[in-house]
Protein backbone atom coordinates (compact mmCIF):
# COMPACT_ATOMS: atom_id res chain seq x y z
CA UNK A 1 0.00 0.00 0.00
CA UNK A 2 1.27 3.47 -0.81
CA UNK A 3 -0.38 6.25 1.18
CA UNK A 4 -1.55 9.47 -0.51
CA UNK A 5 -0.36 8.35 -3.91
CA UNK A 6 -2.39 9.45 -6.95
CA UNK A 7 -2.36 7.99 -10.43
CA UNK A 8 -5.30 8.30 -12.83
CA UNK A 9 -7.48 5.26 -13.49
CA UNK A 10 -6.25 4.74 -17.04
CA UNK A 11 -2.59 4.79 -16.05
CA UNK A 12 -3.42 2.22 -13.38
CA UNK A 13 -5.44 0.06 -15.77
CA UNK A 14 -2.49 -0.04 -18.15
CA UNK A 15 -0.12 -0.76 -15.28
CA UNK A 16 -2.35 -3.60 -14.06
CA UNK A 17 -2.26 -5.14 -17.54
CA UNK A 18 1.56 -4.85 -17.55
CA UNK A 19 1.77 -6.33 -14.05
CA UNK A 20 -0.17 -9.45 -15.11
CA UNK A 21 2.56 -10.16 -17.67
CA UNK A 22 5.41 -10.17 -15.11
CA UNK A 23 7.02 -13.58 -14.90
CA UNK A 24 5.69 -15.66 -12.01
CA UNK A 25 2.66 -13.41 -11.45
CA UNK A 26 -0.71 -15.19 -11.77
CA UNK A 27 -2.90 -12.14 -11.28
CA UNK A 28 -2.32 -8.52 -10.29
CA UNK A 29 -4.08 -5.20 -9.85
CA UNK A 30 -2.86 -1.69 -9.18
CA UNK A 31 -5.74 0.52 -8.04
CA UNK A 32 -6.70 3.51 -5.91
CA UNK A 33 -8.19 2.09 -2.72
CA UNK A 34 -11.79 3.21 -3.24
CA UNK A 35 -14.65 1.10 -1.85
CA UNK A 36 -15.52 -0.04 -5.40
CA UNK A 37 -11.99 -1.18 -6.08
CA UNK A 38 -11.71 -3.00 -2.76
CA UNK A 39 -14.94 -4.86 -3.52
CA UNK A 40 -13.58 -5.92 -6.91
CA UNK A 41 -10.20 -6.95 -5.45
CA UNK A 42 -12.13 -9.09 -2.99
CA UNK A 43 -14.02 -10.83 -5.82
CA UNK A 44 -10.73 -11.42 -7.61
CA UNK A 45 -9.24 -12.80 -4.35
CA UNK A 46 -6.67 -9.99 -4.34
CA UNK A 47 -7.69 -8.14 -1.16
CA UNK A 48 -5.55 -8.43 1.97
CA UNK A 49 -6.24 -6.98 5.42
CA UNK A 50 -3.74 -4.20 4.66
CA UNK A 51 -5.61 -3.39 1.45
CA UNK A 52 -8.91 -3.41 3.33
CA UNK A 53 -7.66 -0.75 5.73
CA UNK A 54 -6.43 1.59 2.96
CA UNK A 55 -8.29 4.84 2.25
CA UNK A 56 -9.39 6.20 -1.11
CA UNK A 57 -6.32 8.44 -1.51
CA UNK A 58 -4.02 5.42 -1.08
CA UNK A 59 -2.84 3.12 -3.81
CA UNK A 60 -2.92 -0.68 -3.56
CA UNK A 61 -0.52 -2.97 -5.40
CA UNK A 62 -1.98 -6.48 -5.25
CA UNK A 63 -0.09 -9.49 -6.61
CA UNK A 64 -1.09 -13.14 -6.66
CA UNK A 65 1.79 -15.59 -7.20
CA UNK A 66 2.88 -19.04 -6.11
CA UNK A 67 5.78 -18.04 -3.87
CA UNK A 68 6.96 -15.18 -1.66
CA UNK A 69 9.96 -14.41 -3.93
CA UNK A 70 7.61 -14.24 -6.95
CA UNK A 71 5.35 -11.83 -5.06
CA UNK A 72 8.32 -9.66 -4.01
CA UNK A 73 9.63 -9.65 -7.56
CA UNK A 74 6.20 -8.67 -8.89
CA UNK A 75 5.81 -5.80 -6.43
CA UNK A 76 9.32 -4.51 -7.11
CA UNK A 77 8.68 -4.47 -10.87
CA UNK A 78 5.38 -2.68 -10.43
CA UNK A 79 6.93 -0.08 -8.13
CA UNK A 80 9.64 0.52 -10.71
CA UNK A 81 6.97 1.07 -13.39
CA UNK A 82 5.03 3.38 -11.08
CA UNK A 83 7.97 5.58 -10.23
CA UNK A 84 9.24 6.00 -13.75
CA UNK A 85 9.46 9.77 -14.05
CA UNK A 86 7.10 11.27 -16.64
CA UNK A 87 9.09 12.33 -19.66
CA UNK A 88 8.91 15.95 -20.75
CA UNK A 89 9.02 15.42 -24.48
CA UNK A 90 7.79 17.39 -27.45
CA UNK A 91 4.10 18.16 -27.14
CA UNK A 92 4.03 17.33 -23.43
CA UNK A 93 4.00 19.96 -20.69
CA UNK A 94 3.55 20.23 -16.97
CA UNK A 95 1.58 23.48 -16.93
CA UNK A 96 -1.21 24.96 -19.01
CA UNK A 97 0.81 28.15 -19.48
CA UNK A 98 3.68 26.23 -21.04
CA UNK A 99 1.30 24.30 -23.29
CA UNK A 100 -0.30 27.56 -24.45
CA UNK A 101 3.06 29.11 -25.23
CA UNK A 102 3.69 26.19 -27.53
CA UNK A 103 0.22 26.37 -29.09
CA UNK A 104 -0.93 30.01 -28.81
CA UNK A 105 -3.77 29.49 -31.30
CA UNK A 106 -5.36 26.58 -29.37
CA UNK A 107 -9.16 26.71 -29.69
CA UNK A 108 -10.29 23.78 -27.53
CA UNK A 109 -9.23 22.23 -24.24
CA UNK A 110 -10.20 18.74 -23.16
CA UNK A 111 -10.17 18.39 -19.40
CA UNK A 112 -10.22 15.07 -17.52
CA UNK A 113 -8.98 15.65 -13.99
CA UNK A 114 -10.57 14.97 -10.58
CA UNK A 115 -13.71 17.08 -10.10
CA UNK A 116 -12.51 19.11 -7.12
CA UNK A 117 -9.80 20.76 -9.24
CA UNK A 118 -12.01 21.56 -12.23
CA UNK A 119 -13.28 25.02 -11.32
CA UNK A 120 -9.84 26.56 -10.95
CA UNK A 121 -8.41 24.98 -14.10
CA UNK A 122 -11.41 25.58 -16.38
CA UNK A 123 -11.76 29.19 -15.20
CA UNK A 124 -8.20 29.86 -16.31
CA UNK A 125 -8.82 28.15 -19.67
CA UNK A 126 -11.91 30.28 -20.30
CA UNK A 127 -10.02 33.43 -19.30
CA UNK A 128 -7.52 32.50 -22.00
CA UNK A 129 -10.32 32.22 -24.59
CA UNK A 130 -10.57 28.44 -25.03
CA UNK A 131 -13.72 26.38 -25.51
CA UNK A 132 -13.74 23.44 -23.12
CA UNK A 133 -14.82 19.83 -23.45
CA UNK A 134 -15.07 18.84 -19.78
CA UNK A 135 -14.95 15.08 -19.38
CA UNK A 136 -14.44 15.19 -15.60
CA UNK A 137 -17.37 14.36 -13.37
CA UNK A 138 -17.95 14.87 -9.63
CA UNK A 139 -18.18 18.62 -10.29
CA UNK A 140 -20.72 20.44 -8.11
CA UNK A 141 -23.70 22.12 -9.76
CA UNK A 142 -22.54 25.40 -8.23
CA UNK A 143 -19.14 25.11 -9.94
CA UNK A 144 -20.82 24.03 -13.20
CA UNK A 145 -23.12 27.06 -13.12
CA UNK A 146 -20.27 29.52 -12.44
CA UNK A 147 -18.15 28.05 -15.24
CA UNK A 148 -20.99 28.07 -17.76
CA UNK A 149 -22.00 31.61 -16.82
CA UNK A 150 -18.42 32.75 -17.40
CA UNK A 151 -18.20 30.80 -20.69
CA UNK A 152 -21.44 32.31 -21.98
CA UNK A 153 -20.32 35.84 -21.11
CA UNK A 154 -17.25 35.21 -23.29
CA UNK A 155 -19.18 33.51 -26.11
CA UNK A 156 -17.44 30.19 -25.40
CA UNK A 157 -18.77 26.68 -24.80
CA UNK A 158 -18.23 24.49 -21.74
CA UNK A 159 -19.34 21.04 -22.89
CA UNK A 160 -19.77 19.04 -19.67
CA UNK A 161 -18.97 18.27 -16.89
CA UNK A 162 -19.45 14.60 -17.50
CA UNK A 163 -19.44 15.13 -21.28
CA UNK A 164 -18.39 11.83 -22.75
CA UNK A 165 -18.77 12.69 -26.40
CA UNK A 166 -18.59 15.43 -28.99
CA UNK A 167 -17.91 15.56 -32.70
CA UNK A 168 -16.53 18.94 -33.72
CA UNK A 169 -15.36 19.89 -37.19
CA UNK A 170 -15.50 16.21 -38.16
CA UNK A 171 -13.24 15.06 -35.32
CA UNK A 172 -14.27 12.65 -32.57
CA UNK A 173 -13.66 14.10 -29.11
CA UNK A 174 -13.35 11.65 -26.16
CA UNK A 175 -15.77 8.73 -26.63
CA UNK A 176 -17.13 9.29 -30.10
CA UNK A 177 -17.58 7.32 -33.28
CA UNK A 178 -16.26 7.87 -36.76
CA UNK A 179 -19.28 8.98 -38.76
CA UNK A 180 -19.49 10.72 -42.12
CA UNK A 181 -19.87 14.46 -42.36
CA UNK A 182 -23.36 15.62 -43.16
CA UNK A 183 -26.15 18.03 -42.30
CA UNK A 184 -27.49 16.65 -39.01
CA UNK A 185 -26.51 18.70 -35.94
CA UNK A 186 -26.86 17.06 -32.55
CA UNK A 187 -27.06 18.54 -29.05
CA UNK A 188 -27.00 15.93 -26.31
CA UNK A 189 -27.13 15.99 -22.53
CA UNK A 190 -26.54 12.26 -22.83
CA UNK A 191 -23.23 10.86 -24.06
CA UNK A 192 -24.15 7.44 -25.37
CA UNK A 193 -27.41 8.94 -26.66
CA UNK A 194 -25.27 11.13 -28.88
CA UNK A 195 -23.23 8.09 -29.94
CA UNK A 196 -26.32 6.02 -30.79
CA UNK A 197 -27.99 8.82 -32.76
CA UNK A 198 -24.82 9.72 -34.70
CA UNK A 199 -24.12 6.06 -35.51
CA UNK A 200 -27.68 5.32 -36.66
CA UNK A 201 -27.80 8.51 -38.74
CA UNK A 202 -24.58 7.31 -40.38
CA UNK A 203 -26.04 3.81 -40.91
CA UNK A 204 -28.92 5.31 -42.87
CA UNK A 205 -26.65 7.17 -45.25
CA UNK A 206 -26.73 10.64 -43.69
CA UNK A 207 -23.97 12.41 -41.77
CA UNK A 208 -23.28 14.70 -38.83
CA UNK A 209 -22.30 18.38 -39.04
CA UNK A 210 -21.48 18.94 -35.35
CA UNK A 211 -22.47 16.90 -32.28
CA UNK A 212 -22.15 18.71 -28.99
CA UNK A 213 -22.29 17.01 -25.59
CA UNK A 214 -23.51 19.32 -22.84
CA UNK A 215 -23.23 17.03 -19.80
CA UNK A 216 -26.30 15.72 -17.96
CA UNK A 217 -26.30 18.53 -15.38
CA UNK A 218 -27.00 21.14 -18.05
CA UNK A 219 -30.74 20.36 -18.15
CA UNK A 220 -31.18 20.72 -14.40
CA UNK A 221 -32.87 23.80 -12.92
CA UNK A 222 -29.66 25.02 -11.28
CA UNK A 223 -27.93 25.28 -14.67
CA UNK A 224 -30.93 26.18 -16.80
CA UNK A 225 -29.74 24.62 -20.04
CA UNK A 226 -27.03 27.26 -20.63
CA UNK A 227 -24.87 25.08 -22.91
CA UNK A 228 -27.85 23.40 -24.61
CA UNK A 229 -29.28 26.79 -25.61
CA UNK A 230 -25.88 28.08 -26.82
CA UNK A 231 -25.43 24.89 -28.85
CA UNK A 232 -28.90 25.13 -30.44
CA UNK A 233 -28.26 28.76 -31.35
CA UNK A 234 -24.90 27.85 -32.89
CA UNK A 235 -26.40 24.96 -34.92
CA UNK A 236 -29.24 27.21 -36.07
CA UNK A 237 -26.63 29.62 -37.47
CA UNK A 238 -24.22 26.94 -38.72
CA UNK A 239 -24.58 26.79 -42.50
CA UNK A 240 -23.60 23.11 -42.72
CA UNK A 241 -26.44 22.08 -40.37
CA UNK A 242 -29.91 21.72 -41.85
CA UNK A 243 -31.65 19.73 -39.09
CA UNK A 244 -31.13 19.81 -35.31
CA UNK A 245 -31.59 16.81 -33.00
CA UNK A 246 -31.79 17.39 -29.24
CA UNK A 247 -31.26 14.35 -26.99
CA UNK A 248 -31.48 14.26 -23.23
CA UNK A 249 -32.61 12.30 -20.23
CA UNK A 250 -35.67 14.08 -18.80
CA UNK A 251 -34.83 17.75 -18.25
CA UNK A 252 -36.24 19.58 -15.24
CA UNK A 253 -39.64 21.01 -16.21
CA UNK A 254 -38.56 24.64 -16.35
CA UNK A 255 -35.53 23.79 -18.49
CA UNK A 256 -37.62 21.68 -20.87
CA UNK A 257 -39.99 24.62 -21.29
CA UNK A 258 -37.08 26.99 -21.84
CA UNK A 259 -35.59 24.73 -24.52
CA UNK A 260 -38.92 24.18 -26.28
CA UNK A 261 -39.78 27.90 -26.14
CA UNK A 262 -36.39 28.76 -27.60
CA UNK A 263 -36.72 26.16 -30.35
CA UNK A 264 -40.24 27.35 -31.22
CA UNK A 265 -39.48 31.07 -31.20
CA UNK A 266 -35.85 31.37 -32.23
CA UNK A 267 -35.08 28.60 -34.71
CA UNK A 268 -36.18 28.07 -38.28
CA UNK A 269 -34.63 24.67 -39.06
CA UNK A 270 -36.43 21.34 -38.50
CA UNK A 271 -35.87 20.16 -34.93
CA UNK A 272 -36.32 16.64 -33.52
CA UNK A 273 -36.33 16.26 -29.75
CA UNK A 274 -35.91 13.12 -27.70
CA UNK A 275 -36.33 13.77 -23.98
CA UNK A 276 -36.01 10.14 -22.92
CA UNK A 277 -38.38 9.21 -20.11
CA UNK A 278 -39.87 12.69 -19.87
CA UNK A 279 -43.46 12.73 -18.78
CA UNK A 280 -45.38 12.32 -21.99
CA UNK A 281 -48.14 14.83 -22.28
CA UNK A 282 -49.71 16.84 -25.05
CA UNK A 283 -47.53 19.84 -24.28
CA UNK A 284 -44.43 17.77 -25.12
CA UNK A 285 -45.53 17.61 -28.72
CA UNK A 286 -44.82 21.13 -29.79
CA UNK A 287 -45.60 21.30 -33.41
CA UNK A 288 -46.16 18.39 -35.72
CA UNK A 289 -44.66 20.05 -38.73
CA UNK A 290 -41.28 21.66 -38.11
CA UNK A 291 -40.62 20.44 -34.57
CA UNK A 292 -41.24 16.86 -33.58
CA UNK A 293 -40.86 15.01 -30.31
CA UNK A 294 -39.92 11.38 -30.00
CA UNK A 295 -39.70 8.91 -27.11
CA UNK A 296 -36.66 6.81 -28.05
CA UNK A 297 -33.31 7.35 -29.76
CA UNK A 298 -34.44 4.92 -32.47
CA UNK A 299 -37.55 7.01 -33.18
CA UNK A 300 -35.51 10.24 -33.10
CA UNK A 301 -33.30 8.90 -35.87
CA UNK A 302 -36.21 7.75 -38.05
CA UNK A 303 -37.89 11.13 -37.60
CA UNK A 304 -34.63 12.89 -38.49
CA UNK A 305 -34.27 10.84 -41.65
CA UNK A 306 -37.80 11.58 -42.78
CA UNK A 307 -37.13 15.29 -42.40
CA UNK A 308 -33.58 15.39 -43.71
CA UNK A 309 -34.12 13.24 -46.74
CA UNK A 310 -37.56 12.12 -47.87
CA UNK A 311 -35.94 9.43 -50.04
CA UNK A 312 -33.84 7.99 -47.19
CA UNK A 313 -34.21 4.30 -46.55
CA UNK A 314 -34.46 2.92 -43.05
CA UNK A 315 -33.79 -0.72 -43.93
CA UNK A 316 -30.45 -0.80 -42.16
CA UNK A 317 -31.96 -0.05 -38.77
CA UNK A 318 -35.58 -1.14 -39.15
CA UNK A 319 -37.25 -4.42 -38.39
CA UNK A 320 -41.01 -5.01 -38.58
CA UNK A 321 -42.94 -6.43 -35.60
CA UNK A 322 -43.41 -9.65 -37.56
CA UNK A 323 -39.69 -10.01 -38.21
CA UNK A 324 -38.91 -9.32 -34.56
CA UNK A 325 -41.49 -11.91 -33.46
CA UNK A 326 -39.91 -14.52 -35.72
CA UNK A 327 -36.43 -13.92 -34.27
CA UNK A 328 -37.75 -13.98 -30.73
CA UNK A 329 -39.69 -17.21 -31.28
CA UNK A 330 -36.45 -18.91 -32.17
CA UNK A 331 -34.56 -17.50 -29.18
CA UNK A 332 -37.21 -18.30 -26.59
CA UNK A 333 -38.28 -21.79 -27.59
CA UNK A 334 -36.09 -23.71 -25.13
CA UNK A 335 -36.58 -21.46 -22.12
CA UNK A 336 -37.81 -23.03 -18.87
CA UNK A 337 -41.03 -21.77 -17.28
CA UNK A 338 -39.27 -20.07 -14.38
CA UNK A 339 -36.98 -18.03 -16.66
CA UNK A 340 -38.95 -14.80 -16.57
CA UNK A 341 -36.65 -11.82 -16.21
CA UNK A 342 -34.54 -9.45 -18.29
CA UNK A 343 -31.14 -8.40 -17.01
CA UNK A 344 -29.33 -5.52 -18.71
CA UNK A 345 -25.59 -4.95 -18.27
CA UNK A 346 -24.93 -1.54 -19.77
CA UNK A 347 -21.78 0.51 -20.07
CA UNK A 348 -23.73 3.36 -21.71
CA UNK A 349 -25.97 5.29 -19.32
CA UNK A 350 -28.32 6.72 -21.93
CA UNK A 351 -28.78 3.34 -23.59
CA UNK A 352 -29.62 1.89 -20.15
CA UNK A 353 -32.14 4.66 -19.74
CA UNK A 354 -33.70 3.97 -23.14
CA UNK A 355 -33.97 0.32 -22.06
CA UNK A 356 -35.89 1.37 -18.95
CA UNK A 357 -38.26 3.52 -20.99
CA UNK A 358 -39.04 0.65 -23.38
CA UNK A 359 -39.33 -2.07 -20.74
CA UNK A 360 -41.51 0.16 -18.62
CA UNK A 361 -43.99 0.18 -21.49
CA UNK A 362 -43.79 -3.50 -22.39
CA UNK A 363 -43.17 -5.33 -19.09
CA UNK A 364 -43.89 -2.73 -16.38
CA UNK A 365 -41.55 -1.13 -13.85
CA UNK A 366 -37.99 -2.38 -13.85
CA UNK A 367 -35.36 -2.21 -11.12
CA UNK A 368 -32.18 -0.30 -11.73
CA UNK A 369 -29.34 1.52 -10.01
CA UNK A 370 -30.48 4.52 -12.09
CA UNK A 371 -34.26 3.90 -12.29
CA UNK A 372 -37.03 5.87 -13.96
CA UNK A 373 -38.95 5.85 -10.71
CA UNK A 374 -37.07 6.02 -7.41
CA UNK A 375 -39.24 3.32 -5.80
CA UNK A 376 -37.59 0.85 -8.20
CA UNK A 377 -34.03 1.72 -7.17
CA UNK A 378 -32.14 -1.50 -6.50
CA UNK A 379 -31.56 -1.75 -2.73
CA UNK A 380 -28.04 -2.95 -3.52
CA UNK A 381 -26.47 -2.27 -6.91
CA UNK A 382 -24.44 -5.43 -6.44
CA UNK A 383 -27.59 -7.62 -6.56
CA UNK A 384 -30.17 -7.65 -9.34
CA UNK A 385 -33.84 -8.10 -8.59
CA UNK A 386 -36.52 -9.43 -10.96
CA UNK A 387 -36.18 -7.36 -14.17
CA UNK A 388 -33.07 -5.22 -13.65
CA UNK A 389 -31.17 -2.82 -15.87
CA UNK A 390 -27.72 -1.82 -14.63
CA UNK A 391 -25.82 1.28 -15.64
CA UNK A 392 -22.29 0.11 -14.87
CA UNK A 393 -20.96 3.60 -15.56
CA UNK A 394 -22.63 4.96 -12.41
CA UNK A 395 -20.48 6.18 -9.56
CA UNK A 396 -20.79 3.08 -7.34
CA UNK A 397 -19.10 1.02 -10.07
CA UNK A 398 -16.53 3.58 -11.22
CA UNK A 399 -15.13 5.32 -8.13
CA UNK A 400 -11.36 5.23 -8.72
CA UNK A 401 -11.74 2.95 -11.75
CA UNK A 402 -11.72 3.44 -15.49
CA UNK A 403 -15.19 3.58 -17.06
CA UNK A 404 -16.59 0.15 -18.07
CA UNK A 405 -16.41 1.20 -21.72
CA UNK A 406 -12.64 0.92 -21.19
CA UNK A 407 -12.27 -1.59 -18.37
CA UNK A 408 -14.53 -4.66 -18.82
CA UNK A 409 -13.77 -6.25 -15.41
CA UNK A 410 -16.94 -5.18 -13.60
CA UNK A 411 -19.23 -6.39 -16.38
CA UNK A 412 -17.33 -9.65 -16.81
CA UNK A 413 -17.81 -10.46 -13.11
CA UNK A 414 -21.44 -9.38 -13.11
CA UNK A 415 -22.35 -11.45 -16.17
CA UNK A 416 -21.23 -14.63 -14.41
CA UNK A 417 -23.36 -13.74 -11.38
CA UNK A 418 -26.43 -13.12 -13.54
CA UNK A 419 -25.94 -16.41 -15.37
CA UNK A 420 -26.19 -18.29 -12.08
CA UNK A 421 -29.73 -16.96 -11.45
CA UNK A 422 -32.19 -19.59 -12.80
CA UNK A 423 -34.94 -16.97 -13.17
CA UNK A 424 -33.08 -14.96 -15.79
CA UNK A 425 -34.63 -15.38 -19.25
CA UNK A 426 -32.37 -13.10 -21.25
CA UNK A 427 -29.31 -10.88 -20.82
CA UNK A 428 -28.83 -7.74 -22.87
CA UNK A 429 -25.73 -5.60 -23.25
CA UNK A 430 -24.28 -2.73 -25.23
CA UNK A 431 -20.92 -2.96 -26.93
CA UNK A 432 -19.68 0.61 -27.37
CA UNK A 433 -17.14 1.25 -30.12
CA UNK A 434 -15.33 4.39 -31.16
CA UNK A 435 -12.42 6.45 -29.95
CA UNK A 436 -11.86 6.27 -26.21
CA UNK A 437 -13.45 2.83 -25.83
CA UNK A 438 -11.72 -0.51 -25.26
CA UNK A 439 -9.78 -1.69 -28.31
CA UNK A 440 -11.82 -4.92 -28.54
CA UNK A 441 -14.90 -4.64 -26.33
CA UNK A 442 -16.66 -7.67 -27.83
CA UNK A 443 -13.53 -9.80 -27.54
CA UNK A 444 -13.13 -8.71 -23.92
CA UNK A 445 -16.57 -10.14 -23.11
CA UNK A 446 -16.30 -13.40 -25.11
CA UNK A 447 -14.73 -15.56 -22.36
CA UNK A 448 -17.27 -14.42 -19.80
CA UNK A 449 -20.13 -14.96 -22.25
CA UNK A 450 -18.96 -18.51 -22.93
CA UNK A 451 -18.63 -19.14 -19.18
CA UNK A 452 -22.13 -17.75 -18.61
CA UNK A 453 -23.54 -20.04 -21.31
CA UNK A 454 -21.73 -23.00 -19.73
CA UNK A 455 -23.13 -22.19 -16.28
CA UNK A 456 -26.66 -22.22 -17.74
CA UNK A 457 -25.98 -25.41 -19.69
CA UNK A 458 -24.71 -27.24 -16.62
CA UNK A 459 -27.95 -26.21 -14.94
CA UNK A 460 -29.94 -27.61 -17.93
CA UNK A 461 -30.99 -24.14 -19.14
CA UNK A 462 -30.36 -22.08 -22.22
CA UNK A 463 -29.53 -18.42 -21.71
CA UNK A 464 -30.11 -16.10 -24.68
CA UNK A 465 -27.61 -13.22 -24.69
CA UNK A 466 -28.40 -10.23 -26.91
CA UNK A 467 -26.08 -7.39 -27.82
CA UNK A 468 -26.23 -4.08 -29.62
CA UNK A 469 -22.91 -3.03 -31.11
CA UNK A 470 -22.97 0.78 -31.21
CA UNK A 471 -20.38 1.84 -33.74
CA UNK A 472 -19.39 1.98 -37.38
CA UNK A 473 -17.05 0.07 -39.65
CA UNK A 474 -14.86 3.18 -39.70
CA UNK A 475 -14.34 3.04 -35.92
CA UNK A 476 -10.95 1.73 -34.78
CA UNK A 477 -12.64 -1.52 -33.62
CA UNK A 478 -14.60 -2.06 -36.88
CA UNK A 479 -18.21 -2.94 -36.19
CA UNK A 480 -18.49 -5.89 -38.56
CA UNK A 481 -15.54 -7.60 -36.82
CA UNK A 482 -17.09 -7.03 -33.41
CA UNK A 483 -20.46 -8.44 -34.53
CA UNK A 484 -18.74 -11.47 -36.03
CA UNK A 485 -16.93 -12.22 -32.75
CA UNK A 486 -20.18 -12.14 -30.82
CA UNK A 487 -22.30 -14.08 -33.28
CA UNK A 488 -19.65 -16.78 -33.50
CA UNK A 489 -20.30 -17.65 -29.85
CA UNK A 490 -24.08 -17.52 -30.17
CA UNK A 491 -24.85 -13.92 -29.21
CA UNK A 492 -27.72 -12.41 -31.18
CA UNK A 493 -26.95 -8.83 -32.21
CA UNK A 494 -29.40 -6.03 -33.07
CA UNK A 495 -28.95 -2.89 -35.16
CA UNK A 496 -30.36 -0.57 -32.49
CA UNK A 497 -30.55 -0.62 -28.72
CA UNK A 498 -34.33 -0.14 -28.90
CA UNK A 499 -34.83 -3.24 -31.05
CA UNK A 500 -32.65 -5.34 -28.72
CA UNK A 501 -34.58 -4.19 -25.66
CA UNK A 502 -37.92 -4.81 -27.38
CA UNK A 503 -36.77 -8.34 -28.25
CA UNK A 504 -35.76 -8.94 -24.62
CA UNK A 505 -39.24 -7.91 -23.47
CA UNK A 506 -40.83 -10.34 -25.93
CA UNK A 507 -38.54 -13.14 -24.73
CA UNK A 508 -39.13 -12.60 -21.02
CA UNK A 509 -42.88 -12.00 -21.42
CA UNK A 510 -43.41 -14.66 -24.07
CA UNK A 511 -47.07 -15.12 -24.83
CA UNK A 512 -48.00 -12.05 -22.77
CA UNK A 513 -46.88 -9.28 -25.13
CA UNK A 514 -49.00 -9.88 -28.23
CA UNK A 515 -48.44 -8.80 -31.81
CA UNK A 516 -51.25 -6.24 -31.40
CA UNK A 517 -49.53 -4.73 -28.34
CA UNK A 518 -46.28 -4.68 -30.22
CA UNK A 519 -47.83 -2.90 -33.21
CA UNK A 520 -49.19 -0.18 -30.96
CA UNK A 521 -45.84 0.09 -29.18
CA UNK A 522 -44.03 0.50 -32.51
CA UNK A 523 -46.31 3.36 -33.47
CA UNK A 524 -45.73 5.26 -30.22
CA UNK A 525 -42.12 4.45 -29.42
CA UNK A 526 -40.23 3.38 -32.50
CA UNK A 527 -41.76 4.67 -35.71
CA UNK A 528 -44.66 7.12 -35.81
CA UNK A 529 -45.48 6.13 -39.38
CA UNK A 530 -45.75 2.42 -38.56
CA UNK A 531 -49.00 0.95 -39.88
CA UNK A 532 -49.83 4.03 -41.96
CA UNK B 1 -23.28 35.67 -29.40
CA UNK B 2 -22.08 32.46 -30.94
CA UNK B 3 -19.46 33.75 -33.37
CA UNK B 4 -16.59 32.13 -31.47
CA UNK B 5 -18.43 28.80 -31.45
CA UNK B 6 -19.09 29.03 -35.20
CA UNK B 7 -15.41 29.81 -35.67
CA UNK B 8 -14.57 26.65 -33.75
CA UNK B 9 -16.87 24.63 -36.05
CA UNK B 10 -15.10 25.98 -39.11
CA UNK B 11 -11.45 25.88 -37.98
CA UNK B 12 -8.91 23.12 -37.72
CA UNK B 13 -9.01 21.92 -34.13
CA UNK B 14 -6.01 22.88 -31.99
CA UNK B 15 -6.34 21.10 -28.70
CA UNK B 16 -4.78 21.32 -25.25
CA UNK B 17 -5.46 18.02 -23.50
CA UNK B 18 -5.30 18.14 -19.71
CA UNK B 19 -5.48 14.75 -18.02
CA UNK B 20 -6.06 11.37 -19.69
CA UNK B 21 -3.46 10.82 -22.41
CA UNK B 22 -5.80 8.45 -24.20
CA UNK B 23 -7.63 11.46 -25.64
CA UNK B 24 -4.37 12.95 -26.94
CA UNK B 25 -3.47 9.72 -28.71
CA UNK B 26 -6.95 9.41 -30.24
CA UNK B 27 -6.82 12.98 -31.54
CA UNK B 28 -3.37 12.46 -33.00
CA UNK B 29 -4.58 9.42 -34.89
CA UNK B 30 -7.24 11.72 -36.42
CA UNK B 31 -4.44 14.12 -37.41
CA UNK B 32 -5.52 16.81 -34.94
CA UNK B 33 -2.83 19.11 -33.47
CA UNK B 34 -2.74 18.45 -29.75
CA UNK B 35 -0.43 19.19 -26.83
CA UNK B 36 -0.56 17.31 -23.56
CA UNK B 37 -0.55 18.74 -20.06
CA UNK B 38 0.50 15.95 -17.71
CA UNK B 39 -1.62 17.04 -14.80
CA UNK B 40 -0.97 16.01 -11.19
CA UNK B 41 -2.81 17.26 -8.09
CA UNK B 42 -0.78 19.59 -5.91
CA UNK B 43 0.82 17.66 -3.05
CA UNK B 44 -1.05 17.90 0.24
CA UNK B 45 0.71 20.48 2.42
CA UNK B 46 0.37 21.67 5.97
CA UNK B 47 -1.93 24.69 6.00
CA UNK B 48 0.91 26.93 7.20
CA UNK B 49 3.02 26.09 4.12
CA UNK B 50 0.02 26.39 1.82
CA UNK B 51 -0.63 29.93 3.09
CA UNK B 52 2.99 30.92 2.53
CA UNK B 53 2.98 29.42 -0.97
CA UNK B 54 -0.27 31.13 -1.94
CA UNK B 55 1.26 34.47 -0.93
CA UNK B 56 4.37 33.86 -2.99
CA UNK B 57 2.66 32.51 -6.15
Amino acid sequence: MKTNYYRDSLQLLRLSEEAKKIEGVKDAAVVMATSTNKEILNKLKLLTSEGLSASSSDLIIAVLADSEPAIDHGIQRIEALLTQPPTASKGRFHTIEAALLSMPDANLAIVSIPGEHVRRIVTSLLEKGLNVHLFSDHVSLEDEFELKKLAKSKGLLVMGPGAGTSIIAGKAIAFANVVRKGNVGIVAAAGTGLQEVSVLVNDCGLGVSQALGTGGGDVKDQIGGITTLQAIEALERDTSTSIIVIVSKPPDATVKKKILDYVTQSTTKPVVTCFLGAEWSTNTIVNGTRISSTRTLHAAVLETLKRASPQATFDSISMSPNELFAIVNELRKELKGRQRYVRGLYTGGTLAYEALVILNQLVGSVYSNAPLNSSFRLPKSSESLKDSILDLGEEEFTLGRAHPMIDPTVRQLRLIEEARDPEVAVIIMDIMLGYGSHSDPAGAMCDSISKAQMIAKNDHRVLPILAHVCGTDQDPQRRSDQIERLEKIGVRTFSTNALMVTASALISRRGIVTLATLNEFYKQFLDSSHGK
Amino acid sequence: MVEKILKLFNSDLKVINIGLELFKNDLESQKVSVVQVSWQPNPKLEKEYEDILSKIL
